[in-house]
C-alpha cells in the first residue's frame, strides 16, 4: 500500500489528535487548555538544497515541530524517509511530549524529518544534507531548546554531523546538541540498543502483574531494525523464545525459536531476514497472526489495523514502534482482553537514555554501561506501575492510562508556568 | 567499580556451581551455611504451609569482582542454580568501594584478581 492511500485512510495526526481529545476530556481540562495541548508550539519547513554527485541540484523538503516545552527543552528524533510528510511529524512531536512526561523526564516534545529516501544518497549527498537542513534550523536547536536524535533512516553519523555543524556554527564543541552521538564523540554507552532494552522492562513488568510466569514463552517481533533486534537479542539471553521476526522484505519463521544473533549475521550478508536457513519465509503480514504469547510491533506506524487486529494471538502486546495501532483496531484488542503496553510507554527507553546521554555530557562525566541500565530499568519500572496504577484505579485501558499519565504532568505544567505574558 | 555478588543458593548447588565459576576465571569466593526463607515461607514442594514460617538451610555464596563481569558471574550462576521450584534462592549486588590484599597491601581491582 503506497503511503499516499496509509495517509488518506489513516491520517496520524488526526488518529493522535482524536485520542488526545479522548484523555483531555477525562482529565476534565479546561477548553483554552485543549486547545494550547493540540497546537504545536513551533512548525517549521524549509528547503534542504543539496548538491548532488553528478552536479545536480536537489531540494528535499525538512521538517521540525517543537510541540510543547513546558517541562524541558523539546527532544525528539530526526527521520529520514521518502514519506515523511508534515502531518506525521506533527503526531510524532506531539508523541514525544506525552512520552517524556510519562517516563517522567525533563524534557519536552519535538521530531523533525527529511523526505529523502537516504538509501538512494552517497555518504557525501547525506553529510550535505545532513550539516544544510542542521544550518535552515541552527535558530531553533540547541541543548537548552530543542534537541534531536537518530530516528528512522538516521544514525549515529548523522547526530555527528549535526553535532558538527551546530558546534561551528557557535565556535565551540556543543556535544550537548545532539543525543545518539557515537561514544567518541560523548555517545552514551548503552544508547543503541536502550529502546529495546527499555521495551523489554516493560514486557518483564507486564508479565510480573498479568502473573505469566516467564519461562519458554513465544515472541513475534515484527521490524528487525535497531529496536526489533536489541529486543530480541535481550529477549532471548533471558530464555524467551523468539519464534518470528520481519523486516520489510517479508519475515521467517520457526516455532522452535530463532537465534536473533545469528539473523542478525544473516541480515549483515543480505540485507534482509528472509532466507535465513533455520526458519521458513512466511508473508510479512502473516507475522501478526501466529500463535505466541508477546508480540512487539517494532516498524513503522499504523500496522495493527482492523484488518488484522481480530486475528493476533498473543496475551501481550509491546508497542515498539510509535503508533502502530489504529484506534479502531484498539478496540478489537480491547474486546480480545489483549494486555497493550502502550508506545508512549514501551519505547520510552531510547528518550530515557537520550536523557542520560544529555545529562552525561552537560556534566562531562560519562556513566559506566551498567549504571546506564540500571537507571534505565529505574525509570521505565516506576513508569510502567504509574501508568498501570491508573489502569486499575481509572478503569481505563493501559493506553489511555498512559496519556492520562503523560498529559496530565504537562498540563500541570501549563498550569505553573502560566500563559506568557 | 567493584561488586559484591551475594547469593543464596540451595545447598546442593554449591559444587556445581563453584567448579563453574573457576572455570569461568573467578578467583575468589566465601562460602556460608545460613539458614533462611523467602516467599515460600520455608515450606518445600509437596509440604502444606500452615501458618507458622519456617527456616530452611541455604548456602550464602559471596564474590567480589569488576563490575565488567557482573553479569557473566549472575548469568552463570542463575543458570546452575535454577531448581525450578520455589525457592531456588536470591542474588544480590552490592556496590564495594574497595578492596585490600593484606599481604601486598594491593588495593582495588589487583586485590581481587
Amino acid at each position: 500500500m503506497s503511503n499516499s492511500l496509509v495517509e488518506k485512510k489513516n491520517n496520524v495526526w488526526e488518529m493522535t489528535l482524536k485520542r488526545l481529545n479522548g484523555t483531555m476530556s477525562l482529565l476534565n481540562l479546561k477548553p483554552g487548555m485543549k486547545k494550547y495541548l493540540c497546537e504545536p508550539r513551533k512548525i517549521i519547513e524549509v528547503a534542504v538544497t543539496v548538491k548532488m554527485d553528478n552536479g545536480d541540484i536537489n531540494i528535499f523538503k525538512g521538517y521540525r515541530v517543537q510541540h510543547n516545552t513546558n517541562r524541558g527543552p523539546a527532544k525528539g528524533g530526526i527521520r529520514y524517509h521518502q514519506d515523511v510528510y508534515l502531518d506525521e511529524i506533527k503526531a510524532l512531536a506531539m508523541l514525544m511530549t506525552w512520552k517524556c512526561a510519562v517516563a517522567g523526564i525533563p524534557f519536552g516534545g519535538s521530531k523533525g524529518g527529511v523526505k529523502v529516501n537516504p538509501s538512494e544518497l552517497s555518504k557525501r549527498e547525506l553529510e550535505n544534507l545532513t550539516r544544510r537542513y542542521t544550518f535552515e534550523i541552527i535558530q531553533n536547536i540547541g541543548p537548552e531548546k530543542d534537541i534531536p536524535a537518530p530516528d528512522v533512516g538516521t544514525n549515529a553519523q548523522v547526530m555527528a554531523w549535526i553535532m558538527d555543524t551546530y558546534s561551528i556554527d557557535k565556535g565551540y564543541g556543543v556535544p550537548g546538541v545532539v543525543t545518539g552521538k557515537p561514544i567518541a564523540l560523548g555517545g552514551s554507552l548503552g544508547r543503541e540498543e536502550a529502546t529495546g532494552r527499555g521495551c523489554v522492562y516493560s514486557i518483564l513488568s507486564a508479565l510480573k502483574v498479568s502473573n505469566i510466569d516467564t519461562t519458554n514463552l513465544k515472541v513475534v517481533i515484527q521490524g528487525f531494525g535497531n529496536v526489533g533486534s536489541n529486543a530480541a537479542k535481550i529477549l532471548y539471553d533471558l530464555g524467551f523464545k523468539i519464534i518470528a521476526v520481519s523486516d520489510v522484505r517479508g519475515g521467517i519463521y520457526n516455532k522452535k525459536g530463532i537465534d536473533p544473533y545469528r539473523v542478525l549475521k544473516h541480515v549483515e550478508k543480505t540485507g534482509s531476514v528472509i532466507n535465513y536457513r533455520e526458519s521458513e519465509n512466511i508473508a510479512g503480514s502473516k507475522i501478526f497472526e501466529l500463535d505466541c504469547d508477546i508480540l512487539i510491533p517494532a516498524a513503522l506506524e499504523n500496522q495493527i489495523t482492523k484488518g488484522n487486529a481480530s486475528k493476533i494471538k498473543a496475551k501481550i502486546i509491546a508497542e515498539a514502534a510509535n503508533a502502530p495501532t489504529t484506534p479502531d483496531a484498539d478496540e478489537i484488542l480491547k474486546d480480545n482482553d489483549i494486555f497493550i503496553i502502550p508506545d508512549i510507554l514501551c519505547n520510552a527507553g531510547g528518550v530515557t537514555v537520550s536523557y542520560f546521554e544529555w545529562v552525561q555530557g552537560r556534566d562531562a562525566y560519562f556513566w559506566s554501561k551498567r549504571k546506564v541500565n540500571l537507571q534505565l530499568r529505574d525509570v521505565m519500572d516506576k513508569a510502567f506501575y504509574e501508568v498501570y496504577d491508573i489502569h486499575k484505579k481509572n478503569k481505563v485501558d493501559m493506553r489511555t492510562a498512559a496519556s492520562i499519565l503523560g498529559v496530565g504532568r504537562v498540563a500541570e505544567a501549563v498550569k505553573l508556568r502560566g500563559i506568557y505574558p | 567499580m567493584l561488586r559484591k555478588i551475594e547469593c543464596f543458593i540451595q545447598p546442593f548447588k554449591l559444587d556445581a556451581i563453584k567448579e563453574a565459576l573457576i572455570k569461568a576465571g573467578v578467583d575468589g569466593m566465601s562460602v556460608t551455611e545460613v539458614k533462611g526463607f523467602g516467599r515460600q515461607r520455608g515450606y518445600i514442594n509437596g509440604e502444606i504451609p500452615n501458618k507458622e514460617v519456617k527456616f530452611l538451610p541455604k548456602t550464602k555464596l559471596e564474590i567480589v569482582v569488576d563490575e565488567e563481569v557482573v553479569d557473566d558471574v549472575t548469568k552463570l550462576i542463575v543458570k546452575l542454580a535454577r531448581t525450578g521450584k520455589i525457592g531456588a534462592g536470591k542474588i544480590f549486588i552490592i556496590p564495594v568501594e574497595d578492596a585490600i590484599r593484606i599481604r601486598t597491601s594491593e588495593s582495588g581491582k589487583s586485590a581481587v584478581t
